[in-house]
């Protein structure tokens, strides 16, 4: 069937390879050539011949360059005889006349091959070894242009016109009547191209007359190059295409600007199969990269692959970068029509490296890897349910037809599906499931259904040698351990241990288990990831050692030098394996976020950023931009916060739900509870409540904090029946889909809200839940500020607790100052104070500056934090203890503090002007 | 209602236009038109009549209680008669007369080439529909030619580029004809540009009503109801005819079917419209009129090829082996090299469970053919029979991408994922063909089918599903009996008797007999006795007592037990006594 199987169409002739060829024959003359180009040294035959060498190999790339360009390149490697060989090859085509000139060429091509056994060679003729690398290219093309039908060769001939024809209209622009073109008018461009060369050179020599003897090497080319640009100004906006990358944007604009030209691209000439397949994989990574960055355009790559299913109909990877495309720009029908649409033409047998070839598909296909890819789909999309189903089938068909890596992959999803979708512990959704897997333990809950998936995954990946799968579970398996109280599957007996901590010492195990991939993932990427990478990687070695300036003219050592660049190609770590590497790190900074240090956390995600933010995807990138800024806003106060946000802003996409619109949204409450600006604090918490879907168990991490905030608002407004009533209906969500962490944060909101309604008694056993909460998953910042709230409701007891609160704030200190934020220290600092001051043991006039010093540097933190309450209140103590020691002038001072403070509180409009 | 003489004459003055344009297709249709309209009495001779008694015979066979030859009454709206246009050129030029000579031995490019100086509105035309030709040509080889090896086709007619840019900048000045017009609508669409190409071809068509081809081309730019609602048409005859296409192609077949009927009146014996009106037959599902109609239609023109392979699908459907033979032997003598011959031959040796054979001329269909979408959905039918899923899965595809609305492959499609054992899958393929189709049980009863396999067992959507099939006339009675059995298995007995209550019903009605006639009479039985409904229970009772088998001794023990429950006996299961 077509379709199914095509093998790759080797090596066809093309117009760019007769320009290598022509070039070629002026590298090697053949001894009958009449006009040997006198070549002045013996480095500049070797750089010619170094240029040569790098063109043929990059003659792999899906693209090759038009004329126009690789004129231009001749002209930065050439030096001054960049000209010369400029008007040769033009020359050379030109009098391409007819097919049998065609011929003629090719067999004249032979004369430039050394054969093996003749000896009889003369002294100063260069002979090409048919083996090396040049010859074989050769050989190569004489071999396509023999097997060519007399159609093909008229084809490539009116390729070849086309080709000419647009290096030239590109360069000099012609009446548009001239646009019947004869060989005749054709030939006239040809002498004003000559003739602007010549100038050129001309202009050149008078330059370097002027100069007087400059090293010719060090400016000729760039001299060259302006000279020339002057002459044919339209050089200047075609120029760009002369530093031709192969990075997705600049392919897909340059393709798309000339889809308007021209319905078909001539200058697109398909390369084998493979290649266009590695050339695909890169624009892949490309849109997995750069999918959120403003920097991309989705559009572009569309048209770009709109084009290339034109010219191959039966490539059906492109309805998969489709698919990713769309995937990526929120599009669900056309990313669920692209998808199906690949697999039904596919199999599932191409293009996909999961699984090596070798194993053999079966003739059923493999369209269990659609229904993986499906799943994800609808994951993504949000569809958690359907996602489910949908894996389902696909753990059953891959089983059915023992595809086990498909499976592994699968099991994979799944257990990432079950831990991020909240998935009620009711379970309605999992009864109904029939899995082999999961049904042996159907009365498990959801969590252990995904500590099974995870384990089974594992095992089956380790099994496989799949190790960027063993990588990524091992972090799912350490997110897991993260979050989750580990407890026995089954318990027998009242001997069973019941361990109730998390156990930060296994997380820290599984993430280093999951970096040791960067070892050893050589043994998996299969070989179309190298070969398409590498033959773009010879294009961009191109553009290196000939643009820099030649600084030694020894060619050996450049030699070396681009031998040394092709090795790095090679050693380069993969796209995905230093993806991998980098959620490491990631998570690394979460876990430490929550094990409450921050500067470790701080670390990691600085070294995320600098390490592994060229080669990671946006959203990862998004949530390092959005670590370190929610660090600065905690422990630097929201200017700098504002700023870096600015940044990032310009940086990614703030599309809908984005992470960034998220983190501003965030800002923009904190910043307006803290001012006192309450109005605009509600506005925000709905606004982010609002991004949330309606959807059960969807976007729970963003609905729980939407409410968190919302109690807190209602807190801040003191609202403290309607907050508290808030807060429980969270604690019941967070109990339903099992958020255990956020639970301790809920229950540390309740005992606050007792604390500042004056119900000390009611918060204290939530305090008290909440400390054992964090014990238990070890969340030591979270457990020290409960531990102070704790601290505060004993003081809210009355006085005679006070030595007990103090007692338990200083057991909670060093971790306060060590690593809490802005806030926190600012409140520590207060409650310090409170206690000394109504502790009845203590007194002012005795030791003034315990307390006053705290009250300095709570006042401080809380002036770059401009939370004007708290700052209200310690600028008031501090006027009471200055009073009560007589330092009227500090008094006076502090009093102004506090008045300044209450002004702002009460007028919080002000602040907010300010703000904008 | 226009009268059948302005037709007459219009056709026949059309055909000299039209063949002198070298437009042959349509001077072709036209003249099929001209000679369907009812005799004219003045020059009639012995061989037209015959002709004509046979074909309305057949007609008379199949459609009694319709009168053919009185005419249908007036539809009421005014026909704008449109004036003949003057021949431009009373008298050809030479040169257009060797420029015609070339042009129809196939010397396109020497036909322009001849006309290259020519000015009059005529020789533009035929020089740049020559150039057109020979580009088309062109582009064929290539195609061949070219082909890489990922099916590299960007094969395109290079003379489009220059057609168009001539043919606007004669519009602009007015010196283009409503043939030059239609041209420039062809061009236009090759170039993607729908719109504008619909517009120059609603112009050439207002003014220049008899060029089918012309009317055809607009109707494939027709995609979507409201697009043909918003063309500005003068009325005119012909307007009818293009209406009834494009209806028929929008699956509006009732609608086409009316107009077909309408212009029957006039066009009494025309082989199209004959041909039509089977189509949407077809389509309706009425194989038996398809079936006789095709066989006139054979009888009044043996070497006909066009929508031949319709009546091959008929014959299939019918498993008429010998007749579809007798078919294909005909085709294959007349002109075994057209996309609808191979059909047929396929199908043959399908029926004949050949999958190989009938494989192989599907691709000859497909190699002829590249869009043609019936062999596509075949070729997917014959790979299934084979139990080649991929290769079928991929001929379905080619045809949804052909024509996104054939509901045939998109439910080809689903059945082949749920054949290997992606019923969650396949749900989406099902659902997109019934979305193209939604009155067809068939499609519903697929689509309940999937729910209902043990991997998905949702039982409550495929009795929805059943229910839909139900509500558009299952004809086979599948779903009643299904709704009914899904009801017993989820315990709703009440729910349950209704649908087989129904379900008897219908079999009653089509004499029908069988395990589930059985099935439904115990059920009933034991549900009614349950339910201390004595009467009824005796009544399905004694039915069964009319079988022999298993289902009579439970029907007799059944009646004792209604017997003792009802003659007061203290309730006791009798069965469970050991007798």
């Amino acid at each position: 069937m077509a379709g199914l199987t095509r093998t790759a169409g080797a090596f066809a002739v093309t117009p760019h390879k007769i320009s290598v060829c022509i070039l070629l024959q002026i590298y090697a003359p053949s001894a009958q050539m009449s006009l040997p180009f006198p070549f002045s040294s013996v480095s500049q035959h070797n750089r010619l011949g170094l240029y040569l060498l790098s063109i043929t190999k990059s003659c792999n790339d899906i693209f090759e360059p038009k004329l126009e360009e690789l004129i231009n390149q001749l002209r930065e490697v050439g030096e001054d005889m960049g000209a010369w060989l400029t008007d040769h090859l033009i020359n050379r085509f030109s009098s391409l006349a007819s097919p049998d000139d065609l011929l003629n060429f090719f067999n004249d091509m032979r004369g430039i091959l050394g054969s093996l056994d003749s000896g009889v060679v003369q002294d100063d003729q260069i002979i090409l070894d048919p083996n090396s690398n040049l010859g074989m290219f050769v050989r190569r093309c004489i071999l396509a242009f023999n097997l060519l039908s007399f159609e093909g060769v008229c084809h490539l001939f009116s390729s070849i016109e086309v080709y000419c024809k647009e290096g030239h209209s590109s360069s000099t622009q012609f009446d548009a009547s001239n646009n019947k073109l004869g060989p005749l008018t054709q030939y006239d461009q040809m002498d004003m191209e000559s003739y602007a060369m010549d100038k050129a050179t001309e202009e050149l020599e008078l330059h370097k007359n002027a100069r007087g003897s400059v090293p010719f090497h060090l400016h000729t080319a760039e001299a060259l190059f302006e000279v020339t640009e002057g002459l044919l100004d339209t050089r200047k906006e075609t120029s760009r295409t002369s530093k031709k990358s192969t990075e997705a944007t600049a392919v897909a604009c340059a393709s798309s600007s000339t889809l308007e030209d021209t319905l078909v691209d001539d200058s697109l000439f398909l390369r084998t199969n493979l290649q266009i397949q590695g050339f695909l994989m890169e624009q892949a990574d490309a849109i997995e990269i750069h999918g959120r960055s403003s920097s991309f355009s989705s559009s572009s790559i569309e048209s770009f692959l709109e084009q290339l299913q034109n010219l191959a109909p039966e490539l059906h990877r492109v309805h998969f970068l489709r698919y990713l495309n769309k995937l990526h720009s929120d599009d669900y029908f056309a990313a669920l029509d692209n998808l199906l649409r690949y697999f039904d033409y596919s199999a599932g047998t191409e293009g996909f490296d999961l699984v090596p070839p070798s194993t053999g598909c079966s003739m059923y296909g493999r369209y269990e890897i659609a229904l993986l890819c499906l799943g994800m789909m609808h994951f993504r999309f949000g569809h958690p349910n359907l996602a489910l189903e949908v894996l389902t089938e696909a753990v059953r068909v891959s089983q059915q037809l023992s595809n086990d890596t498909c499976l592994a992959y699968t099991l994979a999803a799944m257990s990432n599906l079950l831990s991020e979708m909240g998935i009620a512990s009711t379970g309605s959704v999992l009864g109904s499931l029939y899995s082999p897997v999961t049904s042996t333990a159907s009365s498990l809950s959801v969590q252990q259904r995904v500590y099974i998936l995870l384990k089974e995954s594992l095992r089956k990946a380790d099994s496989l040698k799949l190790r960027r799968l063993v990588a990524s579970n091992h972090l799912a398996m350490a997110k897991f351990e993260l979050m989750h109280v580990q407890r026995p599957l089954l318990s027998f007996g009242p001997k069973a241990s019941t361990r109730h901590k998390t156990c930060p010492v296994s997380v820290c195990k599984e993430i280093r288990l999951g970096a040791y991939l960067v070892s050893d993932f050589s043994s998996e990427s299969s070989t179309m990831t190298i070969d398409g990478s590498l033959s773009s990687a010879w294009l961009k070695d191109l553009q290196k050692p000939w643009g820099l300036p030649l600084i030694s003219k020894d060619s050996d050592s450049r030699k070396s030098s681009t031998f040394f660049q092709f090795y790095d190609h090679l050693v380069s770590i993969p796209g995905s394996v230093s993806q991998l590497i980098g959620a490491s790190y990631l998570l690394r900074a979460t876990s430490w976020e929550l094990y409450g240090s921050a500067p470790m956390a701080r670390i990691n995600t600085l070294v995320y950023v600098t390490l592994f933010g060229d080669s990671s995807s946006s959203s990862d990138a998004e949530l390092a931009y959005l670590k370190l800024i929610q660090h600065l806003a905690l422990y630097k106060g929201y200017k700098d916060a504002f700023a870096a946000l600015k940044i990032a802003e310009e940086k990614f996409l703030t599309v809908s739900k984005s992470k960034i619109l998220l983190l501003k949204l965030q800002l923009l409450h904190e910043r307006a509870l803290h001012c006192g600006n309450l109005k605009l604090a509600h506005r925000m918490c709905n606004e982010l409540g609002g991004l949330a879907s309606t959807a059960m168990g969807v976007d729970m991490e963003l609905k729980v904090e939407a409410s968190l905030r919302e109690a807190r608002t209602l807190l801040a407004a003191k609202q403290y029946s309607q907050a508290a009533n808030v807060a429980h209906s969270l604690f019941c969500t967070c109990h339903k889909f099992n958020l255990q962490i956020e639970k301790a944060s809920v229950l540390l909101l309740l005992a606050e809200i007792h604390k500042k309604s004056g119900n000390a008694v009611l918060g204290l056993p939530y305090a008290l839940a909440s400390i054992s909460f964090c014990q238990s998953f070890n969340l030591d910042l979270l457990k020290a500020s409960a531990t102070l709230t704790l601290a505060e409701l004993w003081l809210g007891l009355g006085s005679n607790h006070a030595k007990r609160a103090l007692d338990l704030l200083h057991g909670a200190f060093p971790m306060i100052l060590g690593h809490g934020g802005l806030e926190l220290r600012a409140r520590a600092y207060i409650f310090e104070a409170n206690c000394y001051l109504s502790d009845p043991s203590f007194s002012v006039s005795t030791d003034p500056d315990t307390v006053l010093d705290s009250l300095r540097q709570a006042s401080d933190d809380l002036q770059t934090l401009e939370y004007h309450e708290l700052a209200a209140e310690a600028s008031y103590l501090m006027a009471m203890v200055n009073d009560k020691l007589g330092r009227f002038e500090e008094r006076e001072e502090a009093a102004a503090l506090f008045k300044r403070h209450i002004i702002a509180l009460e007028n919080p409009q002000d602040v907010e002007q300010n703000m904008a | 209602m226009v009268s059948k003489e302005t037709c007459r004459n219009e056709l026949r003055v059309a055909i000299r236009q039209l063949s002198d344009r070298c437009l042959y297709s349509a001077a072709k249709w036209a003249g099929e038109q001209l000679v369907g309209i009812e005799q004219d009495p003045s020059n009639s001779t012995p061989s037209n009549t015959r002709f004509q008694r046979g074909s309305s015979s057949i007609r008379r066979r199949f459609s009694t209680n319709e009168s053919i030859s009185t005419p249908q009454p007036s539809v009421g709206f005014l026909q704008a008669a449109t004036p003949l246009p003057e021949e431009d050129e009373a008298i050809d030029g030479d040169l257009y007369l060797l420029a015609k000579a070339y042009f129809d031995n196939r010397e396109y490019r020497r036909a322009s080439h001849v006309l290259r100086d020519q000015m009059s509105k005529k020789s533009v035309f035929l020089r740049c529909y020559a150039l057109y030709l020979a580009g088309e040509k062109r582009k064929e080889e290539e195609m061949i030619e070219l082909e890489g090896p990922l099916g590299k086709s960007d094969a395109i007619n290079r003379e489009l580029v220059s057609l168009e840019r001539e043919l606007s900048a004669l519009r602009r000045t007015g010196g283009i004809d409503s043939f030059g017009l239609y041209l420039y609508g062809v061009v236009l669409k090759e170039k993607g540009n729908e719109s504008l190409a619909r517009a120059s071809l609603v112009e050439s068509v207002n003014s220049y009503p008899w060029n089918w081809s012309a009317w055809s081309e607009l109707q494939s730019l027709c995609t979507s109801i409201e697009i043909l609602n918003s063309l500005n048409l003068n009325n005119h005859w012909m307007k009818e005819f293009f209406l009834g296409y494009a209806y028929q192609e929008l699956r509006m077949h009732t609608e086409s079917l009316a107009k077909y009927s309408y212009l029957q009146g006039i066009f009494s014996f025309s082989n199209y419209i004959q041909a039509q009106t089977a189509k949407a037959q077809y389509s309706l599902r009425e194989f038996d009129q398809v079936e006789i109609m095709f066989e006139g239609l054979l009888r009044n023109d043996p070497y006909r090829v066009e929508d031949m392979d319709l009546y091959s699908n008929v014959l299939y459907a019918k498993e008429a082996c010998a007749a579809l033979s007798y078919l294909a032997h005909k085709v294959f003598l007349t002109d075994k090299y057209r996309p609808e011959s191979c059909c047929i031959i396929g199908n043959y040796y399908s029926l004949k469970g050949q999958h190989e054979k009938a494989v192989m001329y599907f691709r000859r269909a497909l190699k002829l053919n590249k869009k043609y979408l019936s062999a596509w959905t075949l070729m997917g039918h014959e790979y299934v029979e084979m139990k080649n899923t991929p290769a079928a899965i991929d001929a379905y595809r080619r045809a949804v991408d052909i024509n996104p609305c054939d509901y045939r492959a998109w439910y080809g499609l689903g059945q082949a994922y749920e054949m290997m054992g992606m019923p969650f899958y396949a749900l989406h393929y099902f659902r997109k063909s019934i979305f193209f189709l939604p009155n067809d049980s068939r499609l519903w009863i697929a689509m309940a089918k999937c729910y209902q396999t043990e991997q998905l067992y949702m039982l409550e959507e495929a009795i929805k599903c059943y229910k839909r099939a139900v509500n558009s006339t299952d004809s086979e009675g599948i779903a009643l009996n299904q709704l009914a059995k899904l009801h017993q298995k989820l315990g709703r007995n009440e729910e349950a008797a209704f649908y087989f209550e129904k379900d008897l019903g219908r079999m009653d009605a089509e004499g029908l007999e069988g395990p589930n006639m059985f099935e439904a009479l115990v059920f009933l039985a034991t549900h009614f006795k349950t339910h201390k409904k004595f009467e009824e229970a005796e009544v399905y009772c004694t039915r069964l007592l009319d079988y022999s088998g298993p289902e009579k001794e439970k029907a007799k023990s059944l009646l004792r037990g209604i017997r003792m429950a009802q003659t007061g006996f203290p309730t006791m299961d009798l069965e469970h006594f050991p007798i």
